[in-house]
């Protein structure tokens, strides 16, 4: 009871801090570099393609090279380092705790030995092939979504065909977050402010489903509200975006040039250049 | 969130992963529309799951995974089928908003959560036809039930993931389903407390989208 209890309580003091950030991976939207410049659908597929290269090579100096075309890109971007990082923390934390398990559980050659726990050669090589890709992936979201509004992403998305009710979803789903936010925010300072402190206990955990149920009995009523006025003022399901894209010469080049590079890499690691 | 961050997972778990979200999404959609239009529904559809994404917005890394309240049982009750693409979209939006979970590894992140949730959906459909119990208390023990399903579901699916990418990642594997448990725990009281209370206070909320109402 104790242990749970404590994750709980840490989860709050966690969300506490987290509630009050905004998703905001596009602050940087506004400046202006070759990766700005980039027209938004070519650079979404090829940065698709390069992010489905990286997290699948095999081998881990070729992995390396990634890793640091991914910097490339990203110093190219002119995207402050300090705000991509606080953004690799979850990834940092998820491969590193599994970086440290697989170097002690994989089979294979002892490296080291303390007690009964045993370090292998291709634990620590799998271990950091799963990091290098993770943190190339990570990394290559900011040259490629950082770089533009996020409805720019999501007009772009829907240029590119992907279904319409989809890109409707994240459209409306992205813009409400940050109403929901602000709205549990409130809920959760009135309970505290009526000296709801989160303990060990059944009824803690109780408590806060009655929050979030409050939470979805306010965004349902929310939801047919906007849905209504939606209606009334004309909606009929096909957005209808101002938005228009020029694609040129230039960024055909920079797409060809980041698709062949993601081709090269698995055409190198499997020649066996290295 | 039981999702995976990239790098990990090998292409046969990554494009078996994208191929089944795939078809779900087009099946949940498409039977949704036989029962009105979807089109309708998605200003609301939206909203909703906005608001689960608030809720399960925390994020805490224990051992090989991000552990946090998932509520993907939750968004099975209330949501019913329409649950899969609401929790595809939210993947979506944690991969590239928060750099939570991956960006490859979406596909087979919503299958991981997604067929716990309508399987929980299923779980909490059956049991509320069972009404000898008193309103409220009813919905308490399946919704607890839905939740905990949902959650000790997606950590099997996570486990098999893994175990299929390499045997090597058998220690892994058991330490994610150990660190679970007490998540499973924590989100069958959560979600049995928010499913009574809507029941007591909106009862018209669960299952109201993905056309129980038509």
């Amino acid at each position: 009871m104790k242990n749970f209890s404590f994750s709980a309580g840490f989860l709050f003091v966690k969300r506490k801090s987290a509630m009050i950030e905004y998703p905001e991976i596009d602050r940087y939207a506004s400046l202006d570099s070759p990766m700005h410049r980039f027209d938004p659908r070519a650079k979404i597929i090829a940065f698709l393609f390069l992010i489905f290269s990286v997290v699948l090579i095999p081998d881990l100096k070729i992995a390396f090279i990634g890793l640091f075309f991914a910097i490339f890109l990203l110093l190219l971007s002119r995207i402050p380092i300090s705000f991509v990082l606080s953004y690799m923390k979850w990834v940092a934390m998820f491969v590193l705790s599994f970086f440290v398990i697989l170097a002690f559980t994989f089979p294979g050659e002892e490296l080291a030995k303390f007690y009964f726990l045993s370090i292998t050669a291709e634990g620590v090589y799998t271990g950091s092939l799963i990091t290098i890709r993770a943190f190339s992936a990570i990394i290559l979201i900011f040259p490629m979504i950082g770089t533009m509004r996020f409805d720019t992403t999501i007009k772009a998305l829907d240029r590119l065909k992907v279904p319409n009710s989809l890109v409707q979803m994240l459209m409306f789903t992205y813009r409400y977050i940050f109403v929901f936010v602000d709205e549990f925010q409130r809920i959760w300072t009135a309970m505290e402010s009526r000296g709801f402190k989160l303990r060990t206990t059944l009824y803690a955990l109780r408590t806060i489903g009655k929050a979030m149920g409050m939470l979805f009995v306010r965004s349902y009523e929310r939801a047919e509200r906007v849905y209504q006025a939606m209606r009334s003022r004309g909606y009929t399901g096909n957005p209808k975006t101002l938005v228009e894209f020029e694609i040129h010469m230039k960024d055909y080049l920079l797409a060809v040039f980041i698709i062949g590079f993601a081709i090269s890499l698995h055409v190198i690691s499997f020649v066996g250049v290295f | 969130m039981v999702h995976i961050s990239d790098g990990v997972l090998s292409l046969p778990v990554l494009a078996a992963g994208w191929a089944i979200t795939g078809v779900l999404i087009a099946v949940t959609l498409w039977w949704s529309k036989r029962k009105g239009s979807i089109i309708e529904e998605i200003p609301r559809l939206s909203v909703m799951t906005s608001a689960f994404f608030v809720a399960s917005l925390l994020h805490i890394a224990i051992g090989p995974t991000s552990v946090h309240l998932i509520l993907s049982g939750l968004v099975g009750v209330i949501l019913g089928i329409l649950a899969y693409p609401a929790i595809f979209i939210g993947l979506i939006l944690q991969a590239f908003l928060f750099g939570h979970g991956g960006v490859t590894t979406i596909g087979i992140n919503t299958v991981v959560m997604g067929i716990p949730a309508l399987i929980a959906y299923g779980i909490f459909k059956a049991g509320s036809r069972l009404d000898f119990l008193r309103k409220g208390v009813s919905e308490a023990i399946f919704g607890a039930i839905a939740g905990g399903v949902a959650v000790a579901l997606a950590v099997l699916f996570l486990v098999i993931c893994l175990l299929t990418t390499g045997k090597e990642f058998s220690g892994v594997a058991s330490l994610v389903a150990v660190a679970h448990i007490p998540i499973i725990i924590i989100e069958a009281v959560i979600v049995g407390s928010v499913v009574a209370f809507l029941a007591r206070v909106k009862p018209e909320l669960i299952g109201s989208l993905g056309g129980d109402r038509k």
